[in-house]
């Protein structure tokens, strides 16, 4: 019977509409698959980890220096409350203090062939926000070695401005500048004693003269005019520099920071609009496939009513043609759905592979959004497809 | 199985005057097991309305329908569709062929529609070579002519067990010598199930031996 009731069902339809619905829905299909896996791509982009420099970043913020505050030299420094406000910002990892000397600092040149003199200041701030990694940054009481690292854009100026502008001045490497020693003089509080600096690397991530922790401490007891300074800098570990809520928390607080790292946070508020309008043409594109479903499956129906009621006038149950119809309509929408989602699960892994040539890291195989929408929309058209034969049949 | 016709007026024909000469529209009427029925009719008297009334095919009348007692319009879908499988058959005079089934498969559709078929596929050929369409067999409903579609009709509606066969001028596209043919055939697929049928035609016969003849 089934055979037969295939035949008359079949007829009813006419090869060229059922062709065409079929085409139209697997436009649909595709659509809508093809959305939320782009918008699951497009979240990988901007959250993965594979596409951030690095898996955090540091920010080094200081309060601007305006002419109506450049006098002040106390109220452009981070008081407890400044601190403890960012530190409770959610883009805010961790935080910490840049501490400066409250001596005077000298350094000069132990060399006659190179000799240079220069007052100085040092600054330090915990080890965990330093980007050099030396066993000899380390400084116990008593040592008269002191470690320093420099900002390496220091010897850049250097060895590209100062060393080239004057006939008698080297240019230097960093293992040459690391093997000078240096004569840094301190002084404070009717007091003053002699040490050697060496430099024992450069810094990208803070511009400062460092010296560990441990000695800036000591030194401020000992030399300080004031012991434990108010730092007129922070650094900050944040997940993602580009955070539009991080810029405008600065921008409110009138504080600086690198603007280069921050300054992509424009293309990211562009990138999120794309977001937002692809994921409204998705939705859109979703309403439009379940029409064509609907249209599809009543259509499908409507076409060969005569027949579904001369089959019910002839004794065939509800029951009966019901699941035939089910069986008529439910295994091409399955067909059409694992097409489609075969289809880009192909597309994802080609497109992958050609963005992996510029640097652009995504998942080569379908999300997991992709089946579960493929899975939902199967939902929808199982409940379309039931309610639409149900209303054909007489009950 | 009983199918009683309570004071039945189809509202096309409520205004009639022969109405009230009526041994069917407007009276109690009830067949019952195993009884052949023969409803002469006029045309335009409501022959055709009168089986799709019994059959559930129309609903705009007063009065009640009753298979076995019950209330028709009160039988849900699934119940109608176990008495057309199992306890009541028909012929329709406009014949209700699938147009592009074959006339086997519209015979062969109505055969294995439910669960346990009645007969062996074997037996359609053998009625149809009974009524001299066997050639046509294999042959699409919609290109045979209406006395050979007629004749498919007929054996469809004895591919099923029945308690009642209702037909609708079975004959009306067939000559004498096929009718007697076909009447022959009605008769001894009757006798087998101990089945009754209402019958309706224009004219007076004596094709079968029936119980009531009565005039609508």
């Amino acid at each position: 019977m089934t055979l037969l009731l295939r035949k008359i069902i079949r007829s009813g339809i006419g090869k060229l509409r059922f062709w065409m619905a079929i085409t139209g829905m697997g436009v649909a299909v595709l659509f809508i698959l093809l959305a939320v896996q782009l918008h699951a791509d497009f979240n990988q982009l901007l959250h993965g980890k594979n596409n951030a420099n690095e898996t955090a970043d540091f920010l080094v913020i200081n309060k601007k220096v305006t002419p109506q505050n450049q006098g002040q030299k106390e109220q452009n420094v981070f008081t407890e409350t400044d601190i403890k406000e960012l530190q409770t910002q959610p883009f805010t990892e961790s935080i910490g203090k840049l501490a400066t000397t409250s001596f005077k600092v000298s350094v000069e040149s132990y060399s006659a062939a190179m000799p240079f003199y220069s007052d100085a200041y040092f600054e330090s701030v915990p080890d965990e926000f330093i980007d050099v990694k030396s066993e000899e940054w380390k400084w116990s009481e008593g040592q008269r070695d002191i470690p320093v690292i420099i900002p390496s854009f220091f010897l850049d100026l250097y060895n590209t401005g100062m060393a080239m502008s004057q006939e008698n001045l080297p240019q230097l490497s960093l293992e040459a500048i690391m093997a000078i020693p240096i004569k840094v003089t301190v002084q404070g509080n009717n007091q003053a004693a002699e040490f050697v600096g060496h430099v024992v690397g450069q810094s990208d991530r803070i511009n400062s003269i460092l010296i560990p922790q441990t000695f800036m401490d000591w030194a401020n007891k000992q030399y300080g005019y004031r012991e434990s300074p108010k730092p007129n800098r922070v650094v900050i570990k944040v997940k993602d520099p580009s955070d539009p809520a991080l810029v405008n928390y600065l921008e409110k607080k009138g504080w600086k920071t690198n603007a280069e790292k921050t300054r992509f946070n424009r293309i990211r508020k562009i990138v999120n609009g794309v977001v937002a309008v692809t994921g409204g043409i998705g939705l859109v594109l979703l309403l439009f496939g379940l029409l064509v479903f609907s249209l599809f499956i009543q259509l499908t129906i409507a076409s060969c009513k005569t027949d579904i009621e001369l089959l019910q006038t002839l004794g065939t149950s509800p029951k009966q043609l019901e699941r035939f119809l089910l069986k008529q309509f439910l295994p091409q929408n399955i067909i059409l759905i694992v097409l489609a989602l075969l289809f880009i699960a192909i597309l994802q892994w080609v497109v992958t592979g050609i963005l992996k040539t510029q640097q652009i890291i995504l998942n080569p195989w379908l999300a997991v959004d992709t089946v579960i929408a493929a899975l939902a929309v199967l939902a929808v058209v199982y409940v379309v497809n039931k309610q639409t034969i149900s209303r054909y049949i007489k009950k | 199985m009983t199918i009683s016709l309570q004071n039945i007026i189809p509202v096309p024909l409520r205004d009639k005057p022969q109405l009230q000469q009526s041994e069917i529209w407007n009276r109690q009427v009830d067949f019952n097991d195993g009884e052949w029925v023969k409803i002469k009719a006029p045309s335009g008297t409501g022959k055709t309305t009168l089986v799709h009334i019994i059959w559930q095919l129309r609903s705009d009348f007063t009065g009640k329908v009753l298979y076995d007692n019950t209330d028709v319009a009160s039988i849900k879908a699934a119940v109608i569709a176990k008495y057309r499988q199992e306890k009541m058959s028909v012929i329709f005079q406009d014949m209700r062929l699938f147009a592009n089934l074959t006339a086997y498969e519209n015979i062969e559709l109505k055969r294995t529609m439910s669960n346990t078929s009645f007969y062996d596929a074997a037996v359609i050929t053998e009625m149809a070579e009974q009524l001299g369409v066997q050639h046509i067999l294999h042959q699409k409903a919609n290109t045979c002519s209406y006395g050979e579609q007629q004749r498919i009709a007929i054996i469809r509606a004895l591919m099923q067990p029945f308690k009642w066969l209702i037909m609708d001028e079975p004959f009306s596209h067939l000559d004498k010598e096929n009718t007697l043919k076909a009447v022959a055939l009605i008769t001894r697929e009757c006798k087998k199930r101990n089945a009754g049928f209402v019958l309706t035609d224009l004219d007076e016969d004596n094709y079968f031996a029936y119980s009531r003849q009565l005039v609508l």
